[in-house]
């Protein structure tokens, strides 16, 4: 299954769940990533991370390895 | 203090996501002058205030830093969750407004309905309206303020449009409440299950489809001609999902640009802190003039001696030798603030998240990092952002290392001292090359003391970096005035005590105990005699037995006592030592005219005994590099004493900086004199 973490720039994607298992888990679901949104990765940064990933109107700049825990369908 | 009748009064708490507009209201209703910047986690501490009598609200209001739910995840989140749980000094709130971002609703309403199923009594604020009308759309306060059961009022913070409405929702609120009643606060422990927030996600989703309007024809016509093209926005497919800001997008594009970006960042950094020096010239030159022309005034008005040395040499040149600076500040603290209120900070904490991770600091880290640039205390409380322990005391343990406004007046003297006066384009290359050689200094400190982080920091934990992007905004410019203005106030207010204090206890030090020196006075001119007699004076001073104690140490870094005095009195605050040098100098100068310079009294001064020039390219830079390192500030031990929670931190950097100060001005000095520069 793919992850946040592998979208590719300007790609679109529909989140299927969330890894409870990640201990960031609980802000990145307060942050609104829950299941059902659509995000959007919307640049990198020069190293490729952290992303900026677009949720409910907002750019939020999250890690790879925490995007890793949004699942999409 | 709490007086029995302030305690009868309702307290009233404004909390609300980061970046929401609590501060700005927050000023607004009790005319203070609190900064707001474009930047989630501008505000670490929470404020008390009562509120501006013209409100007729009689309440206290905390303003609390930004929280993304209820239950916190770093020290400022905590702050504000204490303050509505347990406020220290004030207990539960009586009355909660908490700020919503009407842009971003769908994620800002978590909060609103958390604190009120944790049974708050609640007044929602819509802020940001003014952007959202710009989409074309409004938000139905009355849909809303059903759907959840709770006042919702409209508010610009920036044009204070909608502030009776609040008032008047807070005034019947306050009364429906009763102060007395006793509340019924539930901790918010359930959260903890994550399920639950799925389900409030989802009824947040059925509100948010309902209460979206289009801003109505009539009222289309306050909106600039601008934002008629942006109306495709108002399509019924994009509300649930919203796009971010189109303008935002279109300019991170190029500043988040995967080969621009780190570039462009680059030159901001760079531009911001050369043009320090070549905008501020002109300026300093100005006050330099003032200062110069009092001083002389001093001198042809009164009598030689003592009194008269103690203002013109002591006062007049220390205060001037420090005010010479204030123009650098003033231009720091707009620049930084221009670059706050735009929204351009979060792009640059995302773009160095992955170098800074590399020597164990975090995105999180540069905010608080540049804020040192302007002064390391506000900075210190700021790494409260960070979520990570260890990240937090790593980054408070490196903030001193950046250089700090403080240490700009004694750069720009030994620039000015080793540039020529018709290049000034120079100096502001020699400060932007001092700011890049600190920058670089620090980060190979930073990785070098990240090897022994375990021993240093006892602390682990994962570690995290998700941060919201807010939308670009040209800067309130009042706001920036309005915030250098304070803090130049603020700089100029402690530096100039401290500088008055240290001047008196210099000039006592170098005038006692010897005041009337006995001096051979046949065949020579009056002039020649006061020399003599300043220098017979200085011999037997205070001063001098001081300063024979630290020479041992002066010595190998090409320095005399005097410079070792003024360094000492540099560890009080680092503006002191212009100053102090200033002192010493003019004190000890053999050069017959009494209005020279600092500048021409450092040019001419002579190490004792070999009458060698002191003030060498070689001490000058590595005065410069002794001030890169050496923490030379007490106020920053006690605040990172304060926000550690233990003196290990704070003695651990002074030790290290200073050691370390000294060990680069060693190697620079005498590695310049190898390859020959004096
Ligand atoms: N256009 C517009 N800008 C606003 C409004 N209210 C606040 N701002 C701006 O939004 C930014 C953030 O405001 P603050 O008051 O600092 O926000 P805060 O909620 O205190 O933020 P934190 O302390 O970081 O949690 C500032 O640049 C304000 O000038 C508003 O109603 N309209
Ligand atoms: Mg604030």
């Amino acid at each position: 299954m793919r992850t946040a973490a592998e979208l590719n720039y300007r790609e679109k994607g529909i989140i299927s769940e969330i890894d409870f298992s990640h201990p960031s888990s609980k802000r990145i679901m307060e942050h609104g990533f829950t299941p059902g949104q659509t995000i959007e990765l919307i640049c990198k940064s020069t190293f490729n991370d952290p992303i900026a990933i677009s949720i409910r109107g907002t750019l939020i700049a999250i890690r790879k390895s925490e995007a890793g825990c949004i699942k999409l369908k | 203090m709490i007086t029995s009748t302030d305690l009868k009064d309702p307290l009233i708490t404004l909390v609300g996501p980061p970046n929401s507009g609590k501060t700005t209201l927050f000023n607004l209703l009790s005319g203070k002058n609190y900064k707001t910047v474009n930047y989630p986690g501008s505000t670490v501490e929470y404020y008390t205030s009562r509120i501006l009598s013209k409100f007729n609200i009689k309440a206290e209001l905390v303003d609390s830093p930004g929280i993304v739910s209820l239950i916190p995840e770093s020290i400022d989140e905590k702050v504000a969750v204490d303050s509505l749980y347990s406020h220290p000094k004030l207990g539960t709130p009586d009355l909660v407004i908490t700020t919503i971002d009407s842009c971003q609703l769908s994620r800002h309403l978590l909060l609103p309905k958390q604190l009120i199923s944790a049974g708050f009594n609640v007044i929602i604020v819509l802020t940001m309206t003014d952007i959202l009308a710009k989409r074309g759309l409004k938000i139905s306060e009355r849909k809303l303020s059903k759907a959840l059961n709770c006042d919702v009022v409209v508010l610009n913070g920036r044009s204070k449009q909608g502030i009776e409405n609040l008032i008047q929702a807070t005034n019947s609120n306050l009364e429906r409440i009763g102060v007395t009643d006793k509340k019924n606060i539930i901790p918010y422990n359930s959260l903890k299950n994550r399920k639950d927030l799925i389900d409030t996600f989802k009824e947040i989703e059925e509100i948010i489809n309902d209460v979206y309007e289009n801003v109505r024809e009539d009222e289309k016509i306050y909106l600039n001609s601008a934002n008629r093209e942006l109306k495709i926005l108002q399509d019924g497919a994009t509300i649930n999902g919203f796009t971010p800001d189109e303008i935002t997008l279109k300019i991170d594009r190029v500043l988040l640009h995967r080969f621009w970006g780190f570039l462009v960042f680059i030159v901001v950094m760079g531009l911001t802190f050369t043009s320090i020096f070549w905008i501020a010239q002109p300026l300093m030159d100005l006050v330099d003039e003032l200062f110069t022309n009092l001083n002389s005034l001093v001198l042809e008005n009164f009598e030689p001696g003592w009194f008269t040395f103690l203002v013109s040499d002591g006062i007049i040149s220390g205060a001037g030798s420090v005010l010479v600076f204030v123009p650098q500040i003033i231009i720091l603290f707009v620049i930084l603030g221009l670059l706050e209120d735009s929204g351009y900070l979060a792009r640059g904490a995302m773009l160095i998240d992955k170098p800074l991770s590399k020597i164990g600091l975090n995105g999180r880290s540069f905010v608080p990092m540049l804020s040192g640039f302007a002064c390391a205390i506000p900075a210190i409380i700021a790494a409260r952002t960070i979520p990570n322990r260890k990240e937090r005391l790593f980054t408070i343990f490196i903030i001193p290392l950046m250089s700090c406004s403080a240490r700009l007046p004694v750069y720009a003297l030994l620039i000015a001292y080793l540039i020529p006066r018709d290049k000034p384009w120079l100096g502001g290359i020699l400060l932007g090359g001092i700011y890049f050689f600190s920058i670089v200094s620090s980060i190979v400190v930073a990785w070098i003391i990240n090897k022994f982080s375990k021993r240093i920091f006892s602390a682990e934990g994962s570690s995290s970096f998700i941060l919201e992007l807010p939308s670009y905004r040209v800067p309130k410019i009042s706001a920036v005035i309005n915030h250098t203005y304070n803090s130049s106030k603020e700089y100029i207010l402690r530096a100039g005590p401290m500088i008055l204090g240290f001047s008196l206890v210099l000039w006592f030090l170098t005038f006692f105990p010897n005041i009337d020196p006995q001096v051979e006075t046949e065949g020579f001119t009056s002039g020649q005699i006061q020399n003599l007699e300043r220098a017979e004076r200085l011999e037997h001073s205070y001063a001098s037995d001081l300063g024979k104690l630290i020479q041992p140490f002066m010595s190998p870094i090409g320095m005399d006592w005097r410079i070792g005095v003024s360094l000492i009195s540099a560890f009080a605050a680092r503006e002191v030592f212009v100053s102090s040098l200033s002192l010493t100098f003019k004190v000890t100068s053999e050069d017959d005219e009494e209005h020279s310079t600092l500048l021409s009294s450092l040019r001419n001064a002579k190490k004792e005994g070999t009458g060698e020039k002191l003030f060498t390219v070689a001490t000058s830079i590595g005065l410069i590099v002794f001030f890169i390192f050496a923490l030379q500030c007490l106020s920053t031990v006690a605040v990172s004493r304060k926000e550690t929670g233990g003196w290990k931190i704070p003695l651990l950097q002074v030790f290290i900086f200073t050691a370390l100060a000294y060990l680069m001005t060693f190697i620079t000095v005498n590695g310049l004199r190898f390859f020959g520069i004096q």
